[in-house]
C-alpha cells in the first residue's frame, strides 16, 4: 500500500515539475524574444538576479524584518487574546452570551475596509499594521478555541467528575488538551491569512515592509522585482503554516497521528 | 450492613418540550458488601441511567440511593466507575491515564508508584504503560480504565456494559481476570449488561429489569463458588431461565431463587 503511494507520488511529482519547468521556460523565452513587454512579465533569470541583487544591496532586508516584527506581534497577539478569551467563554457561559454578539458583529466587517480608520487612529507605522492582523487573525483562533472545547466529548467530562476534578483543573487536564486539535486548526488557519492582511495594509499606507517594496516596485513597472516580492511572501506565508504544524506535531503527533 | 441501598427510586427526562419520559420507576435494591450485582435487561430500559445515578453522575427525580447509610449527592471517591468504551484520554499515555485520578486525590508519588505497578501488574498492561489508548485494541483499553478505577481502592465498582466493545474471545479473558481480581481483593461490583451468559458467569445475583420504564421484574441468586465454569449446566440453564422472564416481559413475581 504504501509502496503503491510512493510510486504514483514520484510519477506525479515528475509530471509536476515538468509542468513548471516548461512556464518557466515559456516565461524566459517570450520575454527574452520580445513577444511579450517586460511591464508584463518578467524571465525567471531577470527575476533571479534581480532578488540577488536586493539581497546583497541590503534593500530587502530592512523591510524584510518590518514585516516579520509586525506579523509576529500581531499573530501572537491574536493567538494569546483569542485562546484566553474562548477559554474564558467555555469556563464562563455568560460571558459567551453577552460577548458572542460584539464578536461575530466585527469578524462580519470586511477587516481591510476598516483600514481606513486604523491609519486615522495608529497612523501608517507599525501599530495600524499590528491591529489589523490581530484583526485578521484572533477570531478564527477564538472560534476554533470555543468549538473544540464545546467538542469536548460529554465522556472525558464524566471521568473528570468521577475522579471529583475541580472545575479549574478540569479544564486544564480535560478541557484544553481535548481542545488542542481544534485551537492548532485555528492557529493554522490564521497563519494562512494573516500575509494577506499585512502585504495589504503595506501596500495601502506605509512607510516600510514588504507590501511597501511591492507598491513601489510596481510603480517603477520594475515587474521582476514584484515578481520575486511576490514569490518570497509566498514563501514566508508557507513557512509560517509549516511552523505551526510543526508546533501542533510536536504537542499533539504522538496521540493523534498514529 | 448493605452497602447500597436503594429506596423507591425513581427517574423521568424531560425534554425541552416539558415532556416527561418515565425511564425508571420504583426500584428497590440491596446490594451487601461484597457482592458482584449484575443489572440486565432489554436496552433501553435505564440500566445505564441506574447506574449513573449511582454513580452520583446524574439527580433522581424522587428516591434516594444510600451508601453505606450516606445519601448519594454527586460523585464520591468512594465509586469508582469503569465506562462502556473505557473512555481513556487519547492525550495520556496508558500509565498517566491510570494514575489521573490519584493525581486529582494527590496521593503521594510513592504510592502512586506502589498502586500503578500492582494493577499494571494485575490487568497484564505491562509493557502498554507508555503506549497511548489509540495503540490498543479495545480489550487493552478495557484493561486500563478498570485499572484507572480500581487503583483509587473504591469501595464500589459500578461497570457499564464494559466488555460489550471487544471480540468474544478477549471478552472472556476479560470476565476470568475480573473474577479473579475480586477474589483477591473483595469489592462490592455493580455490573450493567445485556449479554446473560456474562452475567450469570459473573454474579452472586443478577437483577432482571422490566423493558421501560425499569422496574425490577425479577432476581436471581447464583449459587455457584467461583471459579466457574462458564459451560455449567446449571448456569446454561439461569441464563435460558432469564431469557425466557424477558420474553414474558413486565411480570412483577418475588425474588427467585434457583436451584439445580
Ligand atoms: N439524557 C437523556 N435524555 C432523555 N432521555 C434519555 C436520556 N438518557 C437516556 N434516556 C432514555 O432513558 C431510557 C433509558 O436509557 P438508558 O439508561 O441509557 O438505557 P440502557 O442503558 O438500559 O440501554 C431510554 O429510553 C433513553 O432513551
Ligand atoms: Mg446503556
Amino acid at each position: 500500500m504504501k509502496e503503491k503511494r510512493k510510486k504514483r507520488f514520484t510519477y506525479i511529482t515528475a509530471l509536476q515539475i515538468l509542468t513548471v519547468a516548461a512556464l518557466l521556460l515559456y516565461m524566459q523565452y517570450a520575454v527574452g524574444s520580445g513577444k511579450v513587454s517586460k511591464v508584463f512579465l518578467a524571465a525567471p533569470t531577470d527575476i533571479a538576479q534581480k532578488g540577488i541583487k536586493m539581497i546583497t544591496d541590503g534593500t530587502l532586508l530592512p523591510h524584510l524584518l518590518v514585516t516579520l516584527q509586525e506579523v509576529f506581534a500581531g499573530y501572537f497577539l491574536a493567538a494569546a487574546v483569542g485562546i484566553t478569551v474562548g477559554l474564558l467563554w467555555v469556563f464562563f457561559p455568560k460571558l459567551e452570551e453577552y460577548m458572542n454578539v460584539f464578536c461575530a458583529a466585527i469578524m462580519a466587517v470586511p477587516k481591510t475596509a476598516i483600514l481606513p480608520l486604523l491609519i486615522l487612529w495608529f497612523g501608517i507605522g507599525f501599530k495600524s499594521k499590528v491591529v489589523l492582523i490581530f484583526l485578521f487573525a484572533v477570531f478564527t483562533i477564538l472560534y476554533n478555541t470555543v468549538t473544540g472545547a464545546k467538542l469536548c466529548d460529554t465522556k472525558y467530562i464524566k471521568v473528570a467528575r468521577v475522579f471529583e476534578a475541580s472545575r479549574v483543573q478540569t479544564v486544564f487536564k480535560v478541557l484544553i488538551p481535548a481542545a488542542l486539535p481544534s485551537i492548532f486548526n485555528g492557529l493554522r488557519l490564521a497563519a494562512a491569512t494573516v500575509l494577506t492582511g499585512v502585504i495589504f495594509s503595506e501596500m495601502q499606507s506605509a512607510k516600510a515592509g514588504l507590501g511597501f517594496l511591492l507598491s513601489e516596485a510596481q510603480s517603477n513597472l520594475a515587474t521582476a522585482r514584484v515578481f520575486f516580492i511576490i514569490i518570497l511572501v509566498t514563501l514566508i506565508s508557507v513557512g509560517f503554516v509549516k511552523i505551526i504544524a510543526g508546533l501542533e506535531y510536536l504537542l499533539c503527533y504522538k496521540w493523534r497521528k498514529l | 450492613m448493605p452497602t447500597i441501598k436503594i429506596n423507591h427510586l425513581h427517574k423521568s427526562y424531560t425534554n425541552e418540550k416539558g415532556e416527561a419520559t418515565k425511564a425508571l420507576e420504583d426500584i428497590n435494591l440491596e446490594i451487601r458488601d461484597g457482592e458482584f450485582v449484575c443489572i440486565v435487561g432489554p436496552s433501553g430500559c435505564g440500566k445505564s441511567t441506574l447506574l449513573e445515578m449511582v454513580a452520583g453522575l446524574l439527580d433522581s427525580t424522587s428516591g434516594e440511593i444510600l451508601l453505606d447509610d450516606v445519601p448519594v449527592k454527586g460523585t464520591s471517591r468512594d465509586i469508582g466507575v469503569v465506562f462502556q468504551d473505557a473512555s481513556l484520554f487519547p492525550w495520556k499515555t496508558v500509565k498517566k491515564n491510570i494514575v489521573f485520578g490519584m493525581d486529582i486525590a494527590k496521593v503521594p508519588k510513592e504510592e502512586q508508584e506502589k498502586r500503578l505497578a500492582k494493577y499494571i501488574r494485575l490487568m497484564n498492561l505491562t509493557e502498554f504503560e507508555n503506549k497511548y489508548p489509540a495503540q490498543l485494541s479495545g480489550g487493552m483499553q478495557q484493561r486500563a480504565g478498570i485499572a484507572r478505577a480500581l487503583v483509587m481502592n473504591p469501595k464500589v465498582l459500578l461497570m457499564d456494559e464494559p466488555f460489550s466493545a471487544v471480540d468474544h474471545l478477549t471478552r472472556c479473558t476479560l470476565q476470568e481476570e475480573l473474577v479473579r481480581i475480586r477474589q483477591e481483593e473483595n469489592r462490592t461490583v455493580f455490573f450493567v449488561t445485556h449479554d446473560l451468559n456474562e452475567a450469570v458467569y459473573l454474579a452472586d445475583r443478577v437483577i432482571l429489569l422490566t423493558p421501560r420504564p425499569g422496574r425490577v421484574q425479577q432476581e436471581y441468586t447464583v449459587k455457584l463458588p467461583h471459579p466457574r465454569n462458564r459451560n455449567d449446566d446449571y448456569l446454561i440453564r439461569l441464563a435460558t431461565r432469564i431469557m425466557a422472564d424477558i420474553g414474558r416481559g413486565c411480570r412483577e413475581d418475588e425474588a427467585a431463587e434457583y436451584f439445580i
